[in-house]
Formats: C-alpha cells, sequence, structure tokens
C-alpha cells in the first residue's frame, strides 16, 4: 500500500463511521429538533394560533365574562353587531375615517423625510432618529402630553393657531375635532417608523439608474417619480399593508384620549362616539361591558377586515410591482 | 487655477442644494420632538404658571415638582403627600420587561437553531404554522386569552404579563437567519469531535449569536415597558401594575394637575429615552432590516 491509498483508505474509513454516527443520529437528531421549537411553539399555538381559531367559536355564544357562564345562541351576535348595533355603525365609519386620513398622512410624510435624509451629511443619523423617536416611546406618557397640547384653553396648539388667526378649537371634547386630534398624534408617532422603513428602501435602490438619468438631465421631480417611485414599489407595498393593518385595529389612543369622555357608562368613545373605533368598540363590549361572545364576533369581523386586506395586498403585490 | 474654481464652484452648488434640505430637516425634526420638550417644560412649570395663556414656552425649573410627585414632599395645593407606590410599579415593570425579554431569547434561540440546523419530519409545515401566528393582531386575541388566563387563575399576576409574549415569530425568524449563515464547517469540526446539537449549540453557537439577541432583547425590553392595553386588561392590584397602567391611574385620579402628570409621564419616559439613545443603532437598524412594527 503506497502512502497515498493509504491515507484515502483513512479518510474513507474516518468518512463512514461519520456517517454511521450520523445516520444513528438522525433519530435523536428528529427528537431534538422537536423538543427545542417546542417551548416556542407551545406559546404560540396556545396564546395566537387557538385564540384565533376559538373567536369564531365564540362569537356564537352568549359568553359573560365575569361569571364565565355560555350559552349557543346561534347567529344572533352577528345580527346584532350587522343589522341593529348603531354604535358598531359609528364604529366602523370612524376606523375608516381614521385610516383613510392616518396611513396616506403618516406614509407621506415618512417618504419625504426618507427622501430628505437619503444622502451623506453632517448629522443624518441624529435627524433620522429625532424623527423616529416617537415610536418608541411609551403611549400613555406621550399621549398624556398631547392631552396638554390640545387643552383648549391653555393648550399650546390652540396658542399656535392662534397666533395665526384661527379661533379656539376644542380639540378632544368637539365630535368635530377629537378624531382629527387623534389622527395628528397617530401621524407624529409613527411617520417614524415610515421613514426608516422607506430610507432602508430607498439604500437598496441601484445608484447607476439614478446617476444615468441626472446625466440625462432629468429634473428631480421627473427623476423621483419617473424611477425612484417605481422602483420603489415592493417597499411602498410592505409599508402601506404594515400601516392598513396597524392603523384599523387601532385601540389605545382611543382608550387613552377619548375612553373617559362620553359617558363611562355608555363605554365612552368621545363625544357623540365620534371617536370609536372597531378595536375600541371591541375592548369595551369585553372589558367594560363584560359581552365576550358579543366581543368575539366584532374580533371575528376586525380579523377577517385584516385578513382580507393581507389577501388584496398579497394579490396587488405579486402582480403590480416592479421587481428587480 | 480652473480647476480649483470649479472644485469651489461645485462646493457651492452642494452647499445651495443642502440648506433648504437642513431647513425642512430641521423644522420636521423640531415638530416631532417637541412634545418632549413640552414634557418637560410642563412638569418644571408650577399650577399657575402652565394656565397662563398664551403658554410659558420655557421651563421654568421647578425640580421640586419631582419630589410632590414621588411623595417626599407634601403637594403644595393640597398640603398633602402623594402616596403613588412609583417603586414597585417601576419593579413590576422591570420584572415583566426583563422575564419577558428572558423568555423570548431562550424560546427564539431554540426554535431558530432548530429550524435552521436540525432536520425533522413535519418541519415545513410547523414554519408555516410560524407563519400563519405572525398575520394575528394581539388585538383579536383579547378575549379568548382573557379566559384562557382567568383559567388557568392568572389574573392579577406577573405571568399573565410574562407567559404570553414569551415566543416572538420575530425573534425566531432572526435567530433562523443567523443560525443559517454560520459557516457549515463550524458544525463539522464539532461533529468530528462528537459533539451533538445542543452542545454545539450552546457553547458555539448561541455565543456567536451576540448580536441578534442584543436586537431581540431590545425590542422586547421597550416593547415590555411600553405594554399597556394587556396589562390593563389583566391586572388589578399595584403588586403586578406596571408604571403605565399606574401612570393612567394617577392620570385618571386626579385630572386637575397636569405639572404633576407631566412629571409622572418623564419619570416613565427617561429610562426608555436613554435605552433608545444608547441603542437607537441597533433598534433603527432592527427594524429597517426586519420591517417589524409593533
Amino acid at each position: 500500500m503506497d502512502p497515498t491509498t493509504a491515507s484515502s483508505y483513512a479518510a474513507s474509513t474516518a468518512a463512514r463511521a461519520l456517517q454511521a454516527r450520523r445516520r444513528g443520529r438522525a433519530g435523536r437528531d428528529a427528537v431534538s429538533g422537536y423538543l427545542l421549537i417546542s417551548p416556542a411553539m407551545v406559546l404560540l399555538i396556545v396564546f395566537v394560533l387557538l385564540p384565533a381559531l376559538w373567536i369564531f367559536w365564540l362569537s356564537f355564544q352568549r359568553w359573560d365574562l365575569i361569571s364565565g357562564t355560555s350559552d349557543y345562541i346561534g347567529t344572533a351576535n352577528y345580527e346584532r353587531l350587522l343589522l341593529r348595533d348603531d354604535v358598531f355603525r359609528k364604529a366602523v365609519l370612524q376606523t375608516v375615517y381614521f385610516v383613510v386620513v392616518t396611513v396616506p398622512v403618516s406614509m407621506g410624510l415618512g417618504l419625504f423625510a426618507a427622501v430628505l435624509l437619503n444622502r451623506s451629511m453632517p448629522f443624518r443619523d441624529l435627524l433620522r432618529t429625532l424623527i423616529f423617536t416617537p415610536y418608541v416611546m411609551p403611549i400613555v406618557s406621550t399621549a398624556l402630553i398631547f392631552s396638554f397640547i390640545y387643552h383648549p384653553d391653555v393648550g399650546v396648539l390652540n396658542a399656535a393657531l392662534n397666533a395665526v388667526g384661527v379661533p379656539k378649537i376644542d380639540w378632544l371634547d368637539s365630535p368635530r375635532f377629537v378624531m382629527p386630534a387623534i389622527i395628528l398624534y397617530s401621524v407624529w408617532q409613527h411617520t417614524g417608523y415610515n421613514a426608516v422603513i422607506f430610507l432602508a428602501g430607498l439604500a437598496n435602490l441601484p445608484p447607476e439608474l439614478d446617476e444615468a438619468a441626472r446625466v440625462d438631465g432629468a429634473r428631480t421631480w421627473s427623476r423621483f417619480w419617473r424611477l425612484t417611485w417605481p422602483l420603489l414599489s415592493p417597499t411602498t407595498y410592505f409599508v402601506l399593508l404594515i400601516n392598513l393593518i396597524g392603523s384599523f385595529k387601532v385601540v389605545q389612543p382611543i382608550l387613552i384620549f377619548a375612553g373617559g369622555v362620553g359617558g363611562a357608562t355608555s363605554g365612552g368613545g368621545g363625544p357623540d362616539k365620534a371617536a370609536e373605533t372597531i378595536g375600541y368598540y371591541l375592548y369595551v363590549q369585553a372589558f367594560s361591558f363584560f359581552h365576550a361572545g358579543y366581543a368575539a364576533a366584532i374580533s371575528v369581523v376586525l380579523f377577517l377586515i385584516i385578513l382580507a386586506i393581507t389577501g388584496l395586498q398579497m394579490g396587488v403585490f405579486s402582480r403590480r410591482v416592479f421587481y428587480r | 487655477m480652473r480647476l480649483g474654481s470649479s472644485v469651489s464652484a461645485r462646493l457651492r452648488v452642494r452647499i445651495l442644494e443642502l440648506v433648504p434640505r437642513y431647513a425642512i430637516l430641521v423644522l420636521l425634526a423640531a415638530l416631532f420632538v417637541f412634545p418632549f420638550y413640552w414634557m418637560l417644560v410642563i412638569s418644571l412649570g408650577t399650577l399657575q404658571s402652565v394656565f397662563v395663556f398664551p403658554p410659558i414656552l420655557y421651563p421654568l425649573w421647578h425640580w421640586e415638582n419631582f419630589a410632590v410627585a414621588v411623595g417626599l414632599q407634601a403637594d403644595p395645593q393640597t398640603g398633602q403627600f402623594l402616596q403613588i407606590p412609583w417603586p414597585r410599579y417601576f419593579l413590576n415593570t422591570v420584572i415583566v420587561a426583563g422575564g419577558t425579554t428572558a423568555l423570548v431569547l431562550v424560546t427564539s434561540v431554540l426554535a431558530g437553531y432548530a429550524f435552521a440546523s436540525m432536520p425533522f419530519p413535519g418541519k415545513g409545515v410547523v414554519f408555516l404554522v410560524v407563519l400563519a401566528v405572525y398575520m394575528v393582531p394581539a388585538e383579536v386575541t383579547l378575549v379568548p386569552n382573557f379566559i384562557i388566563l382567568a383559567n388557568l387563575h392568572w389574573i392579577d399576576s406577573f405571568q399573565a404579563q410574562i407567559v404570553p409574549f414569551g415566543a416572538s415569530v420575530f425573534g425566531i425568524f432572526l435567530m433562523r437567519q443567523f443560525f443559517l449563515g454560520l459557516p457549515n464547517d463550524l458544525w463539522e469540526a464539532a461533529q468530528l469531535d462528537g459533539t451533538g446539537h445542543l452542545r454545539f449549540l450552546w457553547s458555539i453557537a448561541a455565543p456567536l449569536a451576540r448580536a441578534p439577541m442584543i436586537t431581540i432583547a431590545l425590542f422586547h425590553f421597550v416593547a415590555g415597558w411600553n405594554a399597556f392595553l394587556w396589562p390593563l386588561i389583566v391586572t388589578n392590584s399595584d403588586a403586578y401594575r406596571p408604571v403605565q397602567v399606574g401612570l393612567q391611574n394617577f392620570s385618571y385620579a386626579d385630572a386637575t394637575n397636569p405639572v404633576l402628570h407631566a412629571a409622572g409621564s418623564l419619570m416613565v419616559t427617561l429610562p426608555i429615552l436613554i435605552i433608545f439613545l444608547l441603542a437607537q443603532r441597533q433598534i433603527v437598524g432592527g427594524i429597517a432590516a426586519s420591517g417589524i412594527r409593533g
């Protein structure tokens, strides 16, 4: 045996031994694979997946959250919710109002900030961080500060508007302005998030294309609309999806700004229920009135809306989006 | 000579281009930061100064407001000491945010590693379940989750605020991505030494995964600190109430004293603001890379 065969023989023996060990280990690997995923999977299944399926069954019950008693009542919850519940109708309308204004404004502002920030310049990171900060701060404290800013008599917003001749506005106590006030707060909260995602999308665009257009002498605006905007569409659709879902399920700002207004016994929701949203109504039905079955029916409606948005977006996304 | 003048001309164009850009950005940033400045102004004012119109736009430096808010000094309006258990609230928040973060790290590292590196039957299906879970917003599952916790007798406890948030799809994804990127040579070498998956994960793979683990920890600590709706529902005593719910109760109980509310808001915001400013690179970078939105 010459040395090369000897070493290749040794190598193949080692490889065979390794293979055998691997085969013996495959079974053990599968078991430990299940073992390793099980803590995460048990939690996700118990606290997310099963509850998401359970709301469908719950929505056919009359279920009292305090006593825990339940009766099967068929589609009675849905009949009441969709045909006879004026508060729910108002909640759907006001949710749409909230979404239709908040999403485009905070996306537009976010994109505007991202385009301005999308070049190397001093203090770029600092400016980005400052615009982003509201997104990570606790909502109870920031909403509390906004309620001082909105104070009708001594609030700084009315003072600023007064300086340009706008008469006093009763922000949180008037049916007309409570929603705009909450929208303004939400835009302030989420613009930085949108800017950061748009900025990441812009950083992924091919720089050569922009250079070429610059050489062609295309003006900044037409460069943006002809090149950047279509190339950015995957990011834009992603941001749109996240914003639509986040806005349709809005609860917390409503609870803080309007939870105590409009009569605690009737569940709050602002003057004339002008700040009532689907998510907030779900919260009130479940945890102020303890109607768990009825709240489950509202959850189902909210869930279906969110699934529909996701499905629609996926459809549009796969057909219309520009891919590189 | 000509070269020099063209360089300075280009510089002038660059400056002309940058000035309006800065002007707009600084204005925008000022608008976004203003509410935090206003929190400071109100918290350092007096009950008289904050009810002046037009408002006083600079802080009056009444630091004693904080002593009043935490109950070390009598409230000058009422002559009484405020009895708000702030230390208890802060401790509860640290326990909940820290406990959630630790649990998420463990479950994400284990599951992420298994999804990336271990063969087991049905892996594709299980991963689809994880993806499906990502589509379910927490608002939709409020009611069934409350019923589950009530049946476990977990209402008004720490575990009610920790365990339901102990697994994170974002965390699993991030860890899986990281472990997929580890060079295979490491695992081959470990196998030659007879090392199994668990030992390899514990002594080699996990210690290398510090960067994604820090990102996950930051996200979940911030989310845990800011949690409001769920703790509002599942706690009903000061023994378990986090600081957000405590602040909300404080502002509801006495709606007449914005100065003290602002002081409370500032105390609740400051720790998270400091963490954010220290770790903004990881937090903003993590959001840009993953698109997660709370």
